[in-house]
This record gives C-alpha cells, structure tokens and sequence, in this order.
C-alpha cells in the first residue's frame, strides 16, 4: 500500500525538476554531482605530471609533443550525495489543521524529498529530532528506502519539546562525507543555538538548506476575541484578547524572522520558508525551481 | 431608583468577570512571541482595559442618576416625579402689604405658593406657617390635603408686626420632621427685608444650615427689586401744648409722620378722628414730605364726652398700608381733681403758703372762673390729709409737707395711714409730686417715704444743700432726661426759662442705691433736680428743690414753672390710658372687678377670640383677663363673653414700627453671605417657579455627560479594537 505522504501531483513535479547539489558533494559512486575529487570524467581541471604507477591511458600526448614532458590530464570527478533530511517532531509542530498542520506539512514535505532524491539516484537519511533523536535512517539510494523513509515519517508523532541546536551541532560532528542536509523546523527554539547548528553543519562542508516551517496564524496572528494560549511544548497557559497584542506580536515574530533570515544568510545556509497554507506541489516546485535556477550547471 | 440604577454598574463589572471565564482555549506553538508582546503591551492592554471599563462603569452610573433625575440642591432632594414633603413659612408682618407694582408683595407671594402647590408631585405634602416676629402654624389638618393649603394660603392675611424669620425658620425645621417623604422643600415666602435676617442673624444660620442638611431651601422674593416702596408712617399722636384732654374742648393733637422710604412722597392726606366719628374728622394734606423727614401735623379733635377715647390718625397716598393708621386711646374727663397737701399753710398770708405757687400753676384762671374750670384743686394742711382724700383725687401733691408729725417740733406731718394710702394710690395709677422745703427731714422722709418706709421716693434724700448768694445753682435743662414728658425743655423757648432759675438751696438726692429711680433734670453741677420713679400703674414725681419761693424764684419764672406744672399734671393724669395703649405682639391686660363669667376679646378685624375666665384673686391680688394675640393694630375690647357690645375697657394698638424704620431688602449675595451657603433663590412674580424643581435637576447635564461619556467609550472601544 503507498505511503500517503507520496503524492503523484506533487513528485510529478518534483521529479521533473530534480535535486541538484549547489556545491561539491562526497559520493562513492559515479553520478550527477561536482565531487571534490578529481577524476576522469569529461569536464577537463588541469594538468599534472605523470607519476609511476598513473594509467598511461591519461598521459596528454599532445602536452608531450609540445614539451616533451609526460603530463596527465584530469577531469572533475561527478558523484552521487547523500542527502540528510533533518525533520523537527517537536510538539510545536503540531499546529494547524489538516493540511496545514506543520507536521503534517514537514512529513510531507520529506517525504516528496526523499522520493525525488532517491529517484535520481542519490542517497537520503533521515533524522527525526525533538529534544533528542527519535529516528535515524542511514542513507541509502534504492527505492525501498523512500518506504522505509516513509513509514518511519508516518510513524513519527511530536513528543517533546525543540533542542534543535545541540542536536544540530552532534549531527555535524556525526556526518564527516560532505553532502546536502535539509533541515525541517520551525525553528521555535533559542535562534542563536540554532544557528550555531546550521553554521558547524556548513563549516563541515554539508550544504545546508533549512526550510522554516511555520502557520500563517503564527506569521500573521489573526486571532480575535478571548483566548487561552496553551504552550503546545508544555511551558503553561496564558489568557488574553489577541486583536490587542497583535501589533506588538508581529514586531516579534518579524524580529525573530530576521535574525533567521540574516543568521542563514551569514552562515551562507539557504533559508527557505515554508508557509503551511501554501500547497506543497506549489512549494516545493518554487523552491526546486529556484534552486535550479541558480545551480551551477 | 438612582440606587437601583447606580447598581447596574454591576453589569460591565459582571461582563468583565464573565467574559474573562469565556476564553477559548487554543494550542499554541509561538509561545515565545506571545510572551513577549505581552511583556510589551501589558500595562498599555490593562490602562485601556481598566478605562474602558470605568468609561462603561461611568456610562451605567450617568444613566442611572439620569433616570432618577437628581437635583442640584439639598442632599435629600430627589428627582421631580418623586413627592415633596413641603413646608411653606410667609412672612406675614407688613412690610409684606407694600404695593410696589401691580400687586401687593403678599398677594404675590399668595399666587407663588398656589403655583408652587400645583407643581406638586402626587402625594405631597403642605404644612403652612404665618411668621412675622412670632410664627402660627395654619395648617392644613392633613398636609396631604392640597386643596385646603390652597384655601389656607388664600386666606393668609397680615400683621402689624414686625419682621424676625427666626420662628418661623426653626418651626419649619420641626415641620420637616413630621413628614415622611425623603425629598423635602421649605419655602420661605418674602420681602427680604434687612430687619428680618438681621435681628438673630447666627442663629438663623445655624437653623437654616441644619434645614440644608436635609431639605431643599428656597427663599421666595416677593418684593420688586426694581421699585422702592414710598412709605410715610404715623409714627405718633401727641398732645403739642400742655392741654389736659377734658369734655367739651377741641384740643389739638401733633400727628407725627415720617418718611421711612427713600423716595419723597406728596399729597399726604393726614386725617384725624375720635371713636371712629368720620363727620369729626379733621384732615391736612402735606404736599411733599422727603425720605427720613419726620413732620407734626397738627390736627384738632373734638371731645365730647368723658372716658377712655380713641383717637385715630390716619394718612394715604403711599405703597405700604400696615403703618398709615395709628389708635391712641386717651381718657378725656369731665373734671380733674387734684389735692395738694401744704406742709406750711398760711391762712393769713396765702401767699406764703408753700402750696400758693403750685395751686396757682394748675389753675391758671381767675377766681371767678374756677367753678367752671375742669381742674379742681383741694388744698388741705398736712394734719387733715385723710386717706379719704386720696379715693376721690387724679393727682396728689405733697408742698413741704413733714414725712410725719415727730419731724418738726409743731409742724404737723403726714399720718401714717396717709402714706399707708398713699402708697396703694400710686401703685393703682394715681400721681403724686412731692416738693420739699424747709420742713423736710431727710432722714425721716427716707424712713417714711424712702427706701426704709412706704418706697415711694425715686431716691433717698441726703443733707441739703446751700448756695451762696451770688453763686446760685442753676437748673440745666440740657440734662433733661430722653424720652421724657420733660423733654420739650431742652427745646427753646422752655430751655432758656429753664436756665434762667436761681435755685438757693436744695436737698441732696442720693442716686445710688434705687435702681427704679431715674433723674429727670440735674442741675448744672449735676446734681438731681427733678427725678422720677414709676410704682405700679402710677408714677411719683420729686423736686430736689421746694415748690415756692422760699428757696428759689422758679415760681416767679412762669415760662418755667407754669409749664413744668402744665406738663406735669399732664403727665401725670395721662397714666390712666398708659396701659390701653399698645404696641402690636403686647399682651393685653385687664384687671375686671369679677371673675364669674369667661371673657372674651374683640379684635380690630371683628372677630371675638375667648379669653376664659380671670385669673388670679386669691390673697388679695388683682384678677387678671390677658389677651396674647394682638398682631393685628387697631383698638381691641374685652369684655364678658357673649354680651353685645362689649362693655369692657378698649385697647389701641400701634403696629409695631420697627417694620418700617428701615425697608432695605437683602440682597440675594448677601442673604447667601448670611447663611454661609447659596439657597435656591426664586422671584414670586416670575413663572420659574412653576419649572424650578426641573431646572434643579441634574438631568439635561448629567445627559450630556452620559452622551460624551458614551462618546469617548465608542471611541476608545474602537481604539483598543474591540467591541463586547
């Protein structure tokens, strides 16, 4: 039976545009993607001279026609990546109805990844976190791991509170092949951990993508009349009349997007918000799109 | 009512409490901003919370004070539909009766209380009072009864008293306890006038500040502000000369007048009358008398017959009514019998006798007339002076006489049972004169006469006193006592006659001691000359010096001695309707021969009031017959009740004339000066007292505030975003 979480009209779209690695990534094997190592491939790099034990079939004869020495030419070497989807089960994740649950929308969103990933040969892991790991997946490429992927997704359900920048920050010491990390939050935690997180990730060379994940409510607050907030990750409860904080609400949450926004932009980690009330074909066909569109082939 | 409306207030406060129950509950995920925009916005949310709440609180209370329709005066005060409690004070004395426009001050106030009693509220309640320097409570039986407080106040008529609002401040005071209600008015109907509030001016205060902690005051204006009331009163009638009212004369009498207005006022009739007899009335016209002038007006009378007599002095042509007749009763006689009682008679030489000069005074005609004249002289020597004497005589006088016969070694004195008399004859309304000479032992007059015998004498009599011959003592008329039937000799040509007698020797007059003695005339080293002592109804007159010639040559200055018998005997002889003339507010005192039937007083408006029987008899004292109420002037008669007419002794009475010795009218600044508070000032002419409960009302502003209040909560709901 086919995992709910992949839906056709969405991958349809999806895997047209593919996933393409912005950056060099470390793969075993042959593939689509700029590997740091140099091979023999057809996009020319340079030229080295010949040691013993160098394939003669590399030896430049026209360099040694011009100069008589024995140079090699190399080639950038393309490699599949393995991508490190990320995912926040945390109980702040569990607003919203329906579609538009960031849950919900943070499975889906994975899992439309995953297929795509996986469908043009790259490898996914997954990493389920709360305030500590709930699920680890190891990378893999074959098929069957998009179900795996997916029921362990489906499976997941938002337990504890956030502790994305520890977690963050292990995960960077933990995965030494540098490859795509796709971090799925809503970044309701202390931002500055967080963004610690993100930057060890990048310093170790991983591309990092976070989608921030968040509720339109949460953006803009549209909320009226009489209301008992009650802290979904347990912090307690607060009564008040919404309309009448809604002002000073939205210049904190707009601080609080800001320094995200500036925080990625520092750290040189893509920020993609990702706004629950938005389909998710639409979401992640713009952001795909986007990301082709400033790929480096 | 305005405490149940003030109590929905309670609404808001219980919408706030149950709204603050009805939260929705909602899991929320952005904890953190909400905490912090709470942080931020906490002490602006709860001051727009807190202000929009008093705004509603505030609109709710103004409602409510806007339906019970408070008023701005009195702390009791209700709104207009709720019933009053009301209590109305007239002020009845006549200054009330001026008529200073179309209508008299009283009928306006009449026609005020009658539109004040039809702005009623249903089941009020009246209680009426006269007040003028004494208060009457005049109903109606059942206050709720309105149609009798109309009637009642219809038929409120005037007095001849004065002005005092203190009774009738603090009777309204006691009023209001009576009613039930807890809205409450007290209405002071008005002139204003100065004397009314000046007269107990603290304690009007404090009275009417009690009134304001629980009533509503409002002092009614019935005067017109605008135009000063022309007032001449007939202050007096007097008799100008030395003439003693007797049967058969026409005398004539100063009808004394005066402007108490500050306008002048012209075309004075002045009339004069006795026992109402209008064919015998004389009458003058002054043309212009000016504001503070006062003018004899002399006017004759014809008196037929002998008895008490009323004369009466009228005048017209000016605003206020009450002071423009004036009765006087005067008792005219047929003969007036005089004994003089010579303590040094001389048959031979009668000229020599100390009783010649005075004798001569009373009876200044010749021999031959004497049988005609109405004054008839007796003159005995001291040791035939009976009591008998004195039954059948006006006036007794004592020349030189010995207080007894142990005095002077063979000079007869009085007998004891003379002076016995004598004393019984002054204290009943007889005169007596006494002169001394050389007979008089002081001493023994002070034991007989003095302080230590029968008390007859003004003063204890000291040593004598000489002067040489040519420093005489001289009379100083100047020192004559005021008011006194004296006093005509500080005026010229009496005064200069006065100063012209030597006196060469006197008996000292001991001043202290006889608080009822009173010096009439001194001498010009002050010594007493003549001095008086009033006894009872009667009147005792003392000359330091002697009635002849022996120690002075005043019998030979007939300017001076002559009037001074004159007006003595006047005097003297007056006392006898002393006690029938009145002043409005006195009490009326008859001494009836019987007490076997009640009595009853005929009032000058007619109406007989029952007396009850006399009083008194036991032990020898007199029976007494009073009658208290006389508010109104003019002549009153006792007598028995039931008998037509009246046979008993009548009684002028004068209105009170300090009503109109100054007609200033207090302002409203400072009636409130007065008071220490602003009463509810209103003018009797004027409509606003038909709508002046509803112009006390808070209403129109407390709806205005209501409508701004409500205003600026829409507003401020809107602001803070938000509406219930």
């Amino acid at each position: 039976m086919p995992s709910t979480l992949l839906q056709p009209d969405i991958l349809a779209r999806a895997e047209a545009l593919g996933v393409m690695a912005k950056q060099v990534v470390e793969g075993l094997r042959v593939g689509d993607h700029k590997s740091p190592y140099r091979g023999f491939s057809v996009e020319f790099v340079q030229h080295r001279e010949y040691v013993p034990g160098d394939d003669i079939r590399h030896i430049d004869w026209k360099s040694y026609g011009r100069s008589e020495r024995y140079t090699i030419k190399q080639y950038e070497q393309e490699t599949n990546f393995t991508a490190h989807i990320v995912a926040d089960t945390s109980n702040s994740m569990r607003y919203g109805e329906g579609l538009q649950n960031k849950h919900e929308y943070a499975k889906l969103l994975a899992a439309s990844l995953t297929y795509v990933i996986v469908k043009q040969r790259d490898a996914v892991s997954l990493r389920l976190f709360d305030s500590d790991w709930r699920a680890e997946l190891p990378g893999s490429s074959q098929m069957r791991h998009v179900n795996v992927v997916c029921k362990t997704l489906e499976e997941a359900k938002p337990a504890d509170k956030t502790g994305t920048g520890a977690l963050l920050e292990q995960l960077a010491e933990r995965v030494s092949r540098r490859g795509i990390v796709f971090v799925i939050t809503d970044g309701f935690d202390d931002v500055e951990p967080m963004l610690k997180g993100l930057r060890h990730l990048r310093f170790r060379g991983h591309e990092v993508v976070l989608f921030h994940v968040l509720h339109r409510d949460e953006i803009e607050f549209p909320l009226d009349g009489n209301v008992r907030f009650i802290d979904l990750e347990g912090i307690g409860q607060l009564m008040t009349r919404p309309h009448m904080l809604r002002p000073a609400y939205l210049r904190a949450v707009q601080e609080y997007l800001k320094a995200m926004e500036k925080g990625c932009d520092v750290g040189r980690v893509e920020y993609v918000r990702m706004v629950t009330d938005k389909p998710m074909q639409a979401a992640l066909g713009d952001y795909l799109v986007k990301r082709l569109q400033i790929s480096p082939r | 009512m305005m405490l149940l409306g003030a109590a929905a207030i309670a609404v808001p406060l219980a919408l706030h409490f149950f709204y603050r129950a009805r939260y929705r509950p909602l899991p929320w995920a952005a904890m953190t901003f909400l905490k912090q925009a709470i942080e931020q916005t906490s002490r602006r949310l709860r001051f727009q919370e807190i202000l929009l709440l008093l705004l509603r609180c505030t609109v709710l209370l103004l409602l409510a004070f806007a339906i019970a329709r408070p008023t701005f005066s009195g702390s009791t005060a209700a709104g207009r539909g709720e019933s009053v409690d009301a209590v109305f004070v007239f002020d009845t004395s006549y200054s009330m009766g001026a008529r200073d426009g179309e209508k008299s001050r009283i009928e306006r106030a009449k026609e005020a209380a009658l539109t004040a009693i039809e702005n009623l509220p249903p089941r009020s309640t009246v209680q009426i009072f006269s007040c003028a320097d004494r208060v009457a409570a005049l109903g109606p039986i059942s206050p709720g009864n309105l149609d009798q407080a109309r009637q009642i106040v219809e038929s409120i008529a005037l007095s001849s008293l004065t002005t005092d609002l203190l009774p009738g401040i603090t009777e309204a005071h006691s009023a209001l306890e009576r009613g039930a209600g807890t809205n409450k008015e007290v209405y002071i109907f008005t002139d204003m006038q100065k004397l009314g509030w000046d007269r107990q001016a603290a304690a009007i205060r404090a009275k009417c500040d009690e009134i304001k902690q629980r009533a509503t005051l409002l002092l009614v204006r019935c005067g017109n502000p605008e135009r000063p009331v022309r007032n001449v009163s007939v202050v007096d009638i007097s008799s100008p000369g030395v003439e003693i009212p007797h049967s058969g004369t026409r005398i004539p009498f100063a009808v004394l007048i005066r402007n108490t207005g500050k306008e002048p006022v012209r075309n004075v009739a002045v009339a004069l009358e006795v026992d109402g007899k209008s064919l015998e009335k004389e009458g003058e016209v002054i043309e212009v008398i000016n504001p503070g002038e006062t003018l004899p007006v002399t006017l004759t009378a014809k008196l037929d017959a002998a008895g008490p007599r009323v004369v009466t002095a009228t005048i017209t042509n000016d605003d206020l009514p009450g002071d423009n007749r004036l009765d006087k009763i005067i008792v005219v006689r047929d003969q007036l019998r005089v004994v003089i009682v010579d303590g040094s008679p001389d048959t031979r030489d009668p000229k020599e006798a100390s009783s010649h000069y005075i004798r001569n005074a009373i009876l200044p005609v010749s021999s031959g007339d004497l049988d005609n004249y109405f004054v008839r002289v007796t003159v005995v020597p001291a040791d035939e002076a009976g009591p008998g004497l004195l039954g059948v005589c006006d006036v007794c006088i004592l020349a030189n006489v010995p207080a007894s016969s142990a005095d002077r070694p063979g000079i007869p004195g009085l007998s004891k049972e003379f002076v016995d008399r004598l004393g019984e004859y002054v204290k009943n309304g007889g005169g007596l004169l006494i002169g001394l000479g050389d007979n008089i032992v002081p001493a023994r007059y002070n034991q007989v006469l003095g302080s230590t015998g029968a008390n007859l004498l003004p003063f204890d009599l000291e040593d004598a006193i000489v002067a040489t011959a040519d420093k005489p003592f001289k009379i100083a008329p100047d020192t004559t006592d005021t008011p006194s039937y004296l006093e005509r000799f500080k005026d010229e040509p009496f005064r200069t006659v006065m100063a012209d007698v030597d006196v060469m020797k006197l008996i000292g007059i001991k001043t202290t001691g006889s608080p009822n003695g009173r010096v009439l005339m001194r001498m010009t080293d002050q010594k007493p000359f003549l001095s008086s002592r009033v006894i009872g109804e009667g009147e005792v007159i003392l000359v330091a010096g002697s009635l002849d010639a022996r120690w002075s040559n005043w019998p030979a200055k007939a300017g001076s001695y002559l009037s001074f018998a004159r007006m003595t005997l006047q005097h003297l002889t007056g006392k006898a309707a002393r006690g029938a003339n009145r002043v409005a507010g006195d009490t009326l005192i008859w001494n009836p021969t019987e007490a076997t039937k009640p009595f009853a007083v005929r009032q000058p408006d007619g109406k007989r009031v029952k007396l009850g029987r006399a009083t008194g008899g036991e032990g020898g004292k007199k029976l007494t017959v009073t009658a208290t109420d006389t508010s109104l002037a003019g002549v009153y008669q006792i007598g028995i009740e039931g008998e037509e007419p009246l046979s008993g002794p009548r009684f002028a009475v004068a209105p009170d004339l300090r009503e109109t010795d100054d007609l200033t009218s207090m302002t409203d600044g400072e009636v409130e000066q007065l008071l220490g508070f602003k009463p509810v000032f209103l003018q009797a002419n004027e409509p606003g007292i038909a709508n002046e409960r509803s112009k006390r009302e808070w209403t129109v502003w407390v709806l205005l505030a209501l409508f701004f209040f409500a205003v600026g909560e829409s507003f401020w709901a809107w602001y803070c975003g938000k509406a219930w």
